[in-house]
């Protein structure tokens, strides 16, 4: 897959979108991957959903790695969404820009077929079990930290595995070992999916 | 030094921690919940001795803050938008009596809105209170806004507005916690000192006070037309467009011109009361065309002195409804870039992926009470009981979802649900429509000013059934404690703590029972009773309070008696339970034969088992013994 820079966007830059349901952990979702760019030296500004749209409703963050001061995201400018739950992956998929890629927790991706718009769009969509996994491992609350782990395969030059290790030691000390566990499954899952992503100087010859 | 991760809240709670805050009062309500647990959190952890309190509601806070204000300590109060509302008759006072120790006014706007009743803009309650006013557009600013509040609050005797948005309120920024000492607090003169024309000032002393507020506010635009808190970003960049922003807006506005590839000058704003007029004209003067990005209303643009190159809320460039996303002011910038002839890149084409996708039916995911919550277990018997014709008044909490249940009318702001009761009663007397009123209000609320209608109620003669919904804390912001809970705001124990039994008693009522929700026949016995009264001729207003703590809060009466629960075989999809009863943990399977329960999500409370009237849900061990 490739992910060439948008116009504009520094290259350290990435934002991310991380859509799911309230309950699911999408806001230690996105505090994980905030804290690991924190942990390797890039700022953050991230924006989390809070108050009536958490009981049970679609909970939406985003957050700008290495970017300007503005907290959101706009549609179709965003490298990578993690959706948590397979519909509301669809839901917020015109966020991801041109180039782009998605994982989605799902067994077998979208719930509409998309590919012709994600192939004229040049998005990757990776579909990741993460749900699965976590029941596999006797905690389902750990459903987001397995797909992170996977989505890090690809974006591991930015935010490297270890650095992650390390800040589920500081944010989730209570359960680390099954964290950790949820974390290892799906970044060796997301390994063999697919290629990590290109460094800046492949990307000029992409 | 050490960076950290934290919230726009919590950068504005730093904030007042290091400035040497005294006092720190509020009420809870999103987006602003967590400046006061900021405070208590860096507080601590920075050693600092502060009074930190949720008070009972926004005045009350509003008051207890600048009464030590008054005594010289430096002090601030934090709310939402509509709390504002509720502390608008100190706030508008304060300006005129003044203040003497540094005091800031937190409220936090909603553009959207994402968890409000209004859109309204807290910068024009301060225009017109004549409160002057810093707009912060990042966490980091917010922080450091502060200092320069209390420093003009201090300089002219002046209650001073911070209003963050939404946005910013829980935007997550990288932040550097400096290990510098804090400042040096301002209790050497501390004290009230008697001044009975300001601190009792009666009208012909307001009328003084007032003169001297407006002189105030005049030397305060002198001094923030060289505020570096006001300046101007990609200077020289066009002399056709210019654009004038604040806020988190500023920062959208910045964004879009990066990914449009075209830039512009702006005037940042971050001082928009009173505005530094000559400032804004001289910038204003430049261009042709001139841009506002301002939310959530028109502040900076209503102030301008002349509006005839001005592109804003006005003249319809901006929408007057709604949050300024990304995406709007995007395109509203490409389309005025377009038209003063300035090249940008074209906007992301993914318009036919979002056709796409919104042609595709999704589950819509209205927000649901939790499993197990005592809420649903009351609205399902209050429903049960009184049935479609029945008028639910309810109020501002996590139970306006009972609104899903059908069991909630209306919803309009904190304590109407018993005003509303009252005059529906009143009313229906004069009509002559005698139908059954039955209001809900959570415990908070109902502290927060459900107390004053239910006098009054009492007084005049109204006849209704008040629910209680007591669950021990303010659920929907995240559990803080009220004047009924036995903790305070920093986890010490409540000396002392308000019984709402006795509170209702004291207002006069005579019918009072309290119920636990789970004890579903208890709970309807106890309603009926409620209602009886209310029929009775010597009877009136009955109250019924629903106990049962937030699971969420505190789960342990759950954990005492587990029911683990399941849907026997005859179960034939009908669908009442999920809609009468809704629990996110029940649902129908994917060919809508029989629903099933999500073990990820139930929590074994067993109410469900009453839910559905064909008795297919089951207590577990009950099916094994069947």
């Amino acid at each position: 897959m490739t992910l060439s820079d948008p116009p504009g966007a520094g290259p350290q830059e990435l934002k991310i979108v991380t859509a799911g349901i309230g309950g699911q952990g999408v806001v230690f979702a996105t505090r994980l991957l905030a804290h690991t760019a924190i942990a390797v030296g890039l700022p953050i500004m991230a924006s989390e959903t809070h108050g009536m749209s958490q009981r049970g409703g679609s909970v939406i963050s985003h957050l700008k790695i290495g970017g300007t001061q503005a907290p959101l995201i706009r549609k179709g400018t965003a490298d990578l969404l993690l959706a948590l739950d397979a519909d509301e992956g669809l839901r917020n998929l015109p966020y991801v820009r041109s180039g782009g890629a998605v994982f989605v927790n799902s067994e077998d991706g979208l719930p509409a077929d998309m590919s012709s718009h994600l192939e004229r769009l040049r998005i990757n969509l990776h579909s990741y079990p993460a749900a699965k996994i976590a029941m596999d491992l006797g905690i389902p609350t750990v459903a987001n930290v397995a797909l992170i782990g996977f989505a890090a395969a690809f974006i591991a030059t930015t935010l490297p595995l270890d650095a992650i290790e390390r800040t589920l030691k500081d944010i989730a000390a209570r359960q680390l070992e099954i964290n950790l566990k949820a974390l290892h499954a799906g970044y060796e899952a997301g390994q063999k999916a697919g290629r990590p992503l290109p460094s800046e100087t492949d990307e000029a010859d992409s | 030094m050490t960076i950290e991760v934290i919230l726009g809240n919590e950068a504005i709670a730093l904030g007042l921690v290091e400035a040497g805050c005294h006092v720190a009062a509020a009420y809870p309500g999103t987006p602003s919940s967590e400046i006061l647990s900021g405070v208590v959190k860096f507080k601590k952890r920075l050693g600092r001795t502060i009074h930190t309190e949720w008070s009972t509601n926004e005045k009350v806070a509003f008051e207890v803050a600048l009464a030590a204000s008054w005594t010289g300590l430096r002090a601030a109060v934090a709310m939402k938008q509509v709390g504002l509302n509720v502390a608008s008759d100190p706030l508008f006072s304060a300006a005129y009596q003044g203040t003497r120790g540094g005091f800031i006014v937190i409220p936090a706007d909603d553009p959207g809105p994402h968890s409000s009743q209004t859109e309204q803009d807290s910068r024009l309650v301060a225009l017109s209170a004549k409160v002057p006013v810093f707009d912060p557009s990042s966490p980091e600013e917010a922080r450091s806004m502060v200092v320069d509040a209390y420093a003009l609050s201090e300089k002219y005797g002046i209650p001073v507005m911070l209003r963050p948005t939404t946005r910013l309120c829980h935007a997550l920024q990288s932040i550097t916690l400096n290990d510098r000492p804090s400042s040096d607090d301002s209790m050497v003169d501390a004290g009230f000192r008697k001044d009975p024309s300001r601190w009792a000032a009666t009208p012909k002393f307001r009328y003084e006070l007032h003169r001297e507020l407006n002189e105030k506010l005049h030397q305060i635009e002198q001094e923030f037309e060289i505020s570096p808190r006001n300046s101007v970003h990609n200077e020289g960049t066009s002399n056709r467009l210019g654009i004038i922003a604040s806020g988190v807006a500023f920062n959208n506005a910045l964004q879009a011109m990066l990914e449009l590839g075209a830039e512009v000058p702006v005037l940042k704003i971050g001082t928009p009361f009173p505005l530094p007029r000559k400032l804004v004209d001289e910038f204003r003067n430049q261009f042709e065309t001139i841009v506002m990005i301002e939310e959530p209303d028109a502040c900076i643009e209503l102030q301008l002195s002349d509006r005839g190159n001005v592109r804003g809320r006005m003249d319809g460039t901006i929408p007057n409804a709604g949050e300024l996303t990304p995406e709007i002011v995007s395109s509203v910038l490409a389309e005025i870039f377009a038209q003063a002839d300035i090249d940008v890149n074209p906007l992301p084409d993914n318009l036919d992926l979002e056709a796409a996708v919104e042609a595709t039916p999704l589950p819509i995911r209205r927000p649901r009470l939790c499993p197990g919550c005592g809420h649903r277990s009351a609205f399902f018997a209050i429903r049960k009981e009184f049935g479609a014709k029945a008028i639910y008044p309810s109020d501002i909490g996590c139970y306006t979802l009972g609104l899903n249940l059908r069991a909630v009318d209306t919803v309009f702001v904190m304590g109407a649900a018993v005003s509303f009761a009252d005059g529906l009663y009143k009313a229906g007397q004069l009509s002559g429509e005698d139908t059954p009123i039955i209001a809900t209000i959570g415990d908070s609320t109902f502290l927060h000013s459900g107390i004053a209608p239910l006098i009054n109620a009492v007084h005049s003669g109204s006849r209704f059934v008040l629910v209680i919904l007591d669950n021990h804390t303010t659920a929907m912001t995240g559990f803080q404690p009220t004047a009924a809970s036995d903790l305070l705001a920093d986890g010490e124990a409540a000396s002392r703590r308000t019984s709402i039994t006795d509170l209702v008693k004291a207002c006069g009522v005579t019918s009072v029972a309290v119920s636990d929700p789970y004890e579903h026949e208890t709970l309807r016995t106890d309603l009926r009773a409620a209602f009886d009264h209310t029929q009775s001729p010597d009877g009136g207003i009955a109250v019924v309070i629903s106990r049962r703590p937030c699971l969420l809060y505190d789960p342990s009466p759950l954990y005492e008696v587990p029911v683990p629960v399941e849907v026997t075989e005859e179960c034939d999809g009908c669908r009442f339970c999920l809609e009468a009863f809704e629990c996110p943990a029940l649902y129908l399977t994917t060919d809508g034969s029989r629903v099933e329960i999500d073990a990820k999500i139930c929590v074994d409370c067993g109410q469900c088992i009453d839910a559905c009237h064909k008795g297919f849900i089951v207590a577990e061990s009950a099916s094994e013994e069947g």
